[in-house]
């Protein structure tokens, strides 16, 4: 009803019902953020898409071609997921990544990434729900890490980000519910969730013991040590059940059941090397760990958030209105920040930032993950301190509009111009352009150059690499028989193909055609190519 | 008539440390002279921000122009603006054109430079009074309001901007007034009033614009709210304020009539056209390589602000001791307890921490958030007034705690000493990063912190008018810094005992 109010001079809109507005948006409320998350998701893809960041990491385009030579390839099936990565992100790619589009717009690793958005964004309005928070503060969490130009680029590629902080945080809301209802059915979910972390990257693993820190602690208080020993036994079961799956496969595939650790491509392995190098600087010093930890998180989320997220958290901790339990569970949320820290101080983590690492970035997205934990802070915060939530939320606006205005991203610096990047189109043009039509093979190690082999464009059965079984072992061995184009580093022994290739005759028959700074092309000289093999022989492999 | 009495003794105050601080030299710059060590870095005119808005001044009142001749181009020299072929300003026009009537004054006297400056220190004084009027409508007593006042004009870096030529007091006053217009009127005279105080307050300075919108919020709220009544939800929009935002025509013409005029387009902010740094004996700018630089054309005033700017930002703000307020004027902390405080208590308290919180992180996300040479964080003068009104709400609420008192006053103190250095001495003061190259070329230690400007006191210099052109005759500058922190300090104390020895009159 619209009415003329004499005295003010003032049009008034009247609703009868005072909170018949409240009431709709609180009843579909998911509905209607499902909506809308899923939209703004799609937009973002299709963003990064086309102005060409979507694949801007080429670990991105590295765990694209690990799910598709599940499918595709000389020698395709589930050994292909390998040891480098957890295999959780590639093994949901494979009932999409069989598809050509789907595979090089990177929708198949993407899709998970934005389904993961669209549940943290939600899992973190249920999260607030629970807690006892309105509506008002929920929406402030979702927007906090909806809002967050680092989280919408993460979720529009193929990185396993999303997916982690998606399973981590229905991990822990889960956990918390646990603790807030004493329902053994949270727990079960809780350890699932966890377990699903722990298949997608070691953060998860860190997680799931001090989500098992957490349980004990809670049932031994409660109810004594022996039924302590049990629930934590009962937890553990599901949740640890990835890590052993994964011991047990690298056990079956590499006959080493810590190959993934200590193996010649695990992170061990580079960091190692970056040892050497010495440009690990953070390995056993706890305040630079810190610090590079800090300024990671403070880039990611902006320094401003995370001060406000760290008042939320503390306003949280001191609350009596949340039962002791509850804040406790909380601690969970910290998982993130601890285990980067603690990854960093041990040596198991290298993460550059520019101006305290040199001129380059490196894993710096790593500081994204705390982005629910600050979101499910801030929204409590705007909940509990009410007569500063125009002041908090107005803020919170005056900095992403920034934070949007200036397009400041540091995950795509991370992705452009730092170390996870190299140009390889150069090397991967040239395969398109003189290798596509022509047959023969191309020799190349997937370990050092997979995103050569996802940028070239051509089908994975054309590259023979490591995952190959015996073409590898006979191409490597006779390379003039097998490979008609080689991309290798020349002179370079952590590229496994100059390593072998180098030692063999074969090699002498080749010409170099192509020099690039990432890697150089081989082609076998004309009067050779007539013994060429250039068929796919090893059918029996498959 | 005791409060009269009051008032005057503490405007004569004000007046008197104000007076024998503002810096300066006697004569009219002048396009023959203005280019003359005197006048630039030796004398009042030091750095560009100052010399960019009086050359603009100059010009329109000496060539009634917006375009520069050669000389005033020179003069202008860093901070230069260049547009079609001609030398324009690179600064918003609203501080030159304030200053009018001090350099008309001034001029008439054969001091047109001082003249301009006390017109700063005029609108520093009013920030005091609207300080305290403020404070007294918060509740806090007399004493307390009138103590905050004296610790924002003299105990923080916007002392030593009360007696130069920079546009952070007409800012602060135009802020101030806003707030004070919106708790003292209800009605929508007061919210007509706020539109046009905005308008001008976007020619005096760009980020105005940012600072200014919790105080809009706050005014717009007053057209149209949202209320809940016997179980309805009311929508309200009063018919008359929309007429309000007329008030906002006036400044915006004249903002956009100098844009046309300047740089042929209403809507182009002097600082997105090419500056000029230097310009050769012939006369010809020397212009930035535009091979390595964004066309200014594409250029956005809002892109200058990155989020990631706010770790460096905030830790020179803060605690950096080139410009920290931890170093330059700890006593302003106070004042943040007193806002945090207030918070619950009154509703006008949100406006207060949000217009800190947008002034704090607005030059957190700024590349220079040093504001280049400079005395102290001068980006923060907003908020050193926005926080001397919590600080009154402190001081009021502690009024009895005799330890409080004592440490207020010791930090009072310092701060006082460290801000007078810098009122009487100079602002050019480099950030550590350009002091460290400066050292490494001249081969001395270049001091980047208020030992700068304690430096200067100690070869007996300083940029005060007064010393300069009597005191120097028979007091060494040592001596007269001395004076003059006594002469603020101990009305301070005294002010600090009354407060504390005060019958109950007021609760808040």
């Amino acid at each position: 009803m619209i009415r003329f109010d004499k005295k003010l001079f003032a049009l008034e809109l009247v609703i009868p019902n005072k909170n018949m507005f409240f009431k709709f948006f609180e009843r579909h409320i998911t509905i209607i953020l499902l909506f809308v998350l899923t939209a703004i998701s799609t937009y973002a893809y299709v963003y990064y898409l086309q102005n060409g960041l979507g694949l801007s990491y080429n670990d991105a385009r590295s765990h694209l071609d690990i799910g598709r030579r599940v499918v595709e390839g000389l020698k395709p099936g589930l050994a292909q997921l390998g040891s480098v990565w957890l295999p959780l992100p590639h093994l949901l790619m494979v009932p999409t990544i069989w598809n050509d589009f789907m595979w090089h717009s990177g929708l198949a690793g993407a899709l998970q990434s934005m389904i993961s958005f669209v549940a943290t964004a939600l899992l973190i309005a249920l999260f607030l729900k629970r807690l006892g928070v309105n509506l008002l503060g929920q929406l402030v969490g979702v927007f906090v890490f909806v809002a967050n130009i680092n989280i919408l680029y993460l979720q529009s590629t193929a990185m396993t980000e999303l997916l982690l902080i998606m399973t981590m945080t229905a991990g822990v809301y889960e956990l918390v519910m646990w603790h807030k209802t004493n329902n053994i059915l949270n727990l079960i979910k809780s350890s699932f969730w966890i377990m699903l972390s722990t298949l997608n990257r070691y953060d998860g693993w860190f997680l799931f013991l001090v989500a098992m820190g957490l349980v004990f602690l809670q049932t031994w208080k409660k109810k004594g040590y022996k039924t302590a020993e049990g629930v934590v036994l009962l937890f553990a079961t599901l949740g640890g059940l990835g890590i052993m799956l994964w011991l047990l496969w690298n056990q079956v595939i590499f006959k080493d059941a810590l190959y993934f650790a200590f193996g010649p491509y695990s992170a061990r392995a580079q960091q190692l090397q970056l040892d050497e190098a010495g440009v690990l600087a953070s390995k056993g010093d706890i305040l630079l760990s810190l610090k590079i930890y800090f300024y990671a998180l403070a880039y990611n989320s902006t320094l401003f958030i995370f001060i406000l997220g760290t008042f939320g958290a503390i306003l949280m901790w001191l609350d009596k209105k949340l039962s002791q339990e509850v804040r406790i569970a909380t601690l969970a949320l910290w998982a993130p920040f601890a285990f980067n820290i603690l990854a960093l101080f041990l040596g198991f983590s290298v993460l550059f930032v520019q101006g305290i690492s040199g001129n380059t970035w490196f894993n710096v997205r790593y500081g994204v993950m705390m982005m629910p934990s600050l979101a499910i802070f801030i929204g409590y915060l705007v909940y509990r301190i009410v007569p500063l939530r125009p002041v908090i939320i107005g803020l919170i606006l005056f900095v992403t509009f920034f934070m949007f205005r200036s397009a400041d991203a540091v995950t795509i610096d991370d992705a452009r111009v730092g170390s996870s990047q190299k140009n390889v189109t150069e090397v991967s043009g040239w395969l398109n352009k003189y290798a596509k039509d022509e047959k023969g093979f191309i020799l190349i190690s997937a370990a050092s150059h997979d995103a050569i082999i996802f940028s070239s464009g051509l089908p994975m059965g054309k590259f023979i690499h490591e995952g190959t079984g015996a073409y590898w072992e006979s191409a490597t061995t006779a390379p003039d028989r097998w490979a008609r184009w080689i991309v290798m580093r020349t002179n370079d022994n952590n590229d496994s193909s100059f390593k072998l290739v180098s030692k063999t005759s074969g090699y002498k028959l080749y010409n170099l055609v192509a020099k690039y700074p990432f890697a150089d092309i081989y082609e076998l000289k004309e009067e050779y190519i007539k013994n060429l093999q250039t068929d796919a022989v090893y059918k029996n492999q498959r | 008539m005791k409060q009269i009495v009051a008032l005057i003794l503490f405007v004569v105050f004000l007046i008197s440390v104000l007076g024998l601080t503002v810096r300066g030299i006697s004569g009219n710059p002048s396009s023959g002279n203005f280019n003359n060590v005197e006048w630039k870095d030796e004398g009042p005119l030091e750095l560009s921000p100052e010399r960019g808005r009086f050359a603009l001044l100059y010009s329109f009142v000496e060539n009634g122009s917006f375009i520069f001749d050669l000389p005033i181009a020179r003069f202008a020299t860093p901070d230069l603006g260049y547009k079609y072929g001609k030398f324009v300003s690179l600064f918003a026009p609203g501080v030159s054109f304030i200053v009018i009537p001090g350099y008309l004054i001034g001029k008439a006297f054969g001091l047109s430079q001082l003249g301009v400056f006390l017109n700063i220190a005029f609108f520093a004084l009013l920030n005091v009074f609207l300080i305290r009027a403020i404070a007294i409508r918060l509740g806090v007593s007399p004493i307390a309001a009138i103590l905050a006042g004296i610790t924002f004009i003299f105990a923080t870096p916007a002392f030593a901007y009360a007696v130069s030529l920079y546009q952070h007091h007409i800012s602060t006053f135009l802020l101030l007034l806003s707030i004070y217009m919106l708790i003292h009127w209800k009605g929508l005279l007061a919210t007509a009033g706020v539109w046009f105080l905005f308008a001008i307050s976007i020619s005096v300075d760009y980020p105005n614009f940012f600072f200014m919108i919790p105080v809009l919020i706050y005014a717009g709220w007053r057209l149209a709210s949202v209320t809940l009544e016997d179980n309805k939800t009311v929508f309200r929009l009063r018919i008359l304020g929309v007429f309000t935002f007329l008030t906002m025509i006036l400044p915006l013409a004249f903002f956009f009539w100098f844009n046309t005029v300047s740089y042929g387009n209403p809507f182009q902010l002097s600082g997105t056209v090419d500056a000029v740094k230097v310009i050769d004996d012939a006369g010809n700018p020397i212009l930035p390589d535009k091979t390595k630089q964004q066309n200014p054309s594409e250029r956005s005033a809002t892109e200058f602000f990155k989020t990631r700017h706010q770790i460096n930002g905030m830790y020179i703000l803060l605690l950096s001791p080139d410009r920290g307020i931890i170093v330059y004027t700890p006593v302003i902390l106070f004042g943040l307890a007193g806002l945090f405080f207030l918070y619950k208590k009154h509703p006008v308290a949100p406006l207060l921490i949000g217009v800190v919180g947008m002034n704090f992180l607005l030059y957190s996300m700024w590349g220079d958030p040093y504001g280049g040479w400079a005395f102290g964080s001068r980006y923060l003068i907003p908020s050193y007034a926005i926080l001397s009104i919590g600080l009154a709400y402190f001081l009021h609420m502690y009024r009895k705690n005799i330890v409080l008192l004592i440490l207020f006053f010791l930090v009072f103190l310092y701060s006082v000493s460290i801000n007078t250095l810098g009122a009487i001495t100079s602002s050019r003061n480099p950030p550590k990063v350009e002091a460290v190259a400066l050292s490494q070329l001249s081969g001395k230690d270049e001091k980047y912190t208020f030992e700068r400007n304690w430096q200067y006191l100690m070869v007996n210099k300083s940029k005060s008018y007064i010393w300069q052109t009597y005191a120097r005759y028979y007091l060494n500058t040592q001596q007269y810094y001395v004076i003059l922190v006594s002469l603020i300090g101990i009305p301070s104390i005294l002010l600090i005992l009354i407060l504390a020895t005060q019958k109950e009159k007021r609760t808040t």
